[in-house]
């Protein structure tokens, strides 16, 4: 089965600046994948390619699809959520429901209806009477309540507490995801998704640094926490990045010998957020 | 076809200006007529009933349609820029609708729908006014106004109107779009600039004003093109009366000019320019997403 998101060379110029610098990666089917990366990383000019939203150079196929091209096609299968609430401030929530109702054939109302009246939102309020907060929920409502086999968030809880937050991710695993749905995800706050990511994907100056399953991660690095007496010993494995804390020194290894390594202390897989830090920071030295 | 439907009631849900305007017109000249001192209105006795009719007729719908022309281009100016700055943009392009589409149904209802609005604004309020005259003054003012043929012959011409102006403003509108999925700010500014640096450096530098010609051919040339209006004497009524001379049309049927107006070679160059700068429009609008 082909891949649902296959790029290769995917490059996005603005003027002289290159935002994606001959991006590979792949997304298959019923995966859950975070795209992360530092700021002006080229996440959302990635997302933006993959939604048709911009041209690119490069080959792109989402979907079996070329984005750019085929936009409206490519969205009767894919929905996506901005970075903040962007439904317009005169919509009416009834209208929105309408509207996504009318022109979006896989658009379930009653599911949509079923998700607003969890959340005390009258149909007649309009978009600008809401809070921030308030907003998201709708559009939350709207998207989810279209049965698409890609869903693009691009950070999809900023400005929703922490209760709506968790809400709002017990949701998207429980209620949505099956294995017909692949979610496309970024987000600042890695730790809040990394317990639902199936992937990851880190990208950092517009190339992609790590294409990985979380299991793959789990066999592929390893950190260890090594008192300052042993350092230089452990140090002859290459560590790709050191850091102390607490007395101790952090080494994270790539491919590495585990039973040598257990020697020198406790082994443990590196979080998403960890080997985030570790691999952007150690590909600067 | 039903995605069109959804786009121009979407446009009715943001821009509610579409019918409150007309509305608003409506009421006041409707309250004119309700408390004004219609019975003060004197018209020349010389002057044929018919002809006061068609004054009335003429100057409501006049009136109407000044005021859609502004409205429409405003319209034009701002649909295509207002949900980028606000970026719900992105919402829309979340849904299955194509740019094309979106770009399309803008002009449909700049072009076609608005003027609708605004023609069933200005016949309810015609009538309501020549009702409400008729009963409270017993003159000829009042009489005047319910000429049943009259009242048809302008509908036809409401129509004609409608479907000439779409034709012949379709280049100028779908600059106005142009603009609209260009801009980053001040599309009214941004609106005049360029064909007025054009104008300018023309004159400059060859000493010639075609481009002015053409762009004043194009927005005031319209009505000489769709109408008899330099038509002999046929065509008019003439009546003189002590201070002045008033000209009315016999019928407004031969002042229609369907076959003058559809074989002019600039209605159709206009409409290959339209779809030209409506092609444009498209790939700006697929292009730009944020301001």
């Amino acid at each position: 089965m082909p891949a649902l998101i296959e790029a290769r060379d995917l490059t996005k110029k603005y003027g002289g600046y290159v935002a994606l610098d001959r991006a590979n990666f792949c997304v298959q089917s019923g995966r859950i994948v975070g795209l992360i990366g530092p700021n002006g990383a080229g996440k959302t000019s990635a997302l933006r390619a993959i939604l048709g939203l911009t041209a690119y150079d490069g080959h792109l196929k989402v979907l079996g699809r070329e984005p750019f091209r085929e936009r409206a096609l490519l969205m009767q299968d894919a929905c996506f959520i901005a970075d903040v609430a962007v439904l317009p401030a005169w919509l009416r929530v009834d209208q929105a429901i309408d509207f996504v109702a009318g022109v979006h054939p896989r658009f379930r109302r009653e599911r949509a209806s079923a998700l607003l009246r969890k959340t005390q939102i009258g149909g007649k309020r309009r978009m600008r009477e809401l809070s921030k907060g308030m907003k998201t929920q709708v559009h939350l409502a709207l998207t989810m309540a279209i049965d698409a086999k890609l869903l693009v968030l691009d950070e999809p809880t900023l400005g929703l507490d922490i209760l709506a937050r968790s809400a709002f991710y017990d949701a998207l695993v429980n209620d949505y995801m099956d294995e017909a749905r692949t979610i496309l995800i970024t987000t600042h706050q890695v730790e809040e998704v990394e317990n639902l990511l199936t992937d990851v994907l880190f990208i950092d100056r517009g190339r992609i640094v790590l294409d990985s399953s979380l299991e793959d991660i789990a066999t592929r690095y390893a950190a260890v926490a090594v008192a300052p007496d042993r350092i230089e010993e452990a140090r002859a494995g290459k560590p790709f990045f050191e850091r102390r804390m607490l007395g101790k020194v952090i080494l994270y290894f790539e491919q590495p010998d585990f039973e040598k390594l257990a020697g020198f202390g406790e082994l443990h897989t590196p979080s998403v957020a960890d080997l985030f830090v570790a691999k952007l920071s150690g590909g600067a030295e | 076809m039903n995605n069109y439907l959804w786009l121009v009631r979407r446009e009715f849900w943001e821009n509610r200006a579409i019918w409150m305007i007309p509305a608003a017109i409506g009421a006041v000249l409707i309250l004119a007529a309700l408390f004004g001192h219609v019975d003060m209105l004197t018209l020349p006795p010389q002057l044929p009933s018919n002809a006061v009719g068609q004054l009335f007729l003429v100057a409501v719908g006049a009136t109407f349609f000044a005021v859609m022309s502004i409205y429409s281009t405003w319209y034009l100016l701002d649909c295509l820029y207002a949900d980028r700055k606000d970026r719900s943009v992105l919402f829309f392009k979340s849904m299955p609708i194509s740019d094309a589409a979106t770009v399309l149904s803008k002009l449909l209802t700049a072009l076609i729908v608005i003027p609708l609005v605004y023609f069933a604004a200005a016949d309810l309020t015609t009538l309501t006014m020549a009702f409400i005259v008729s009963v409270r003054a017993n003159s000829a003012v009042g009489g005047a106004l319910w000429h049943g043929d009259l009242w048809l012959q302008l509908q036809a011409c409401w129509l004609y109107l409608i479907v000439t102006t779409a034709i012949w403003y379709l280049p100028v509108g779908a600059y106005l779009l142009v603009i609209s999925a260009w801009a980053k700010r001040a599309v009214m500014l941004w609106s005049i600039l360029p064909p007025l640096a054009l104008l300018l450096t023309e004159r400059w530098f060859l000493g010639t004003h075609v481009l002015a010609n053409e762009l004043g051919a194009r927005l005031i040339g319209y009505a000489p093109i769709a109408f008899h209006v330099n038509q002999g004497d046929s065509a008019w009524v003439t009546t003189v009366t002590e201070h002045d001379t008033i000209r009315t049309p016999a019928n407004i049927w031969s002042l229609m000019d369907a076959p003058g107006f559809f074989s002019n070679p600039g209605t159709w160059i206009g409409v290959a320019v339209g779809v030209a700068l409506i092609f444009c429009a498209v790939q700006l609008r697929m292009r730009r997403t944020e301001i």
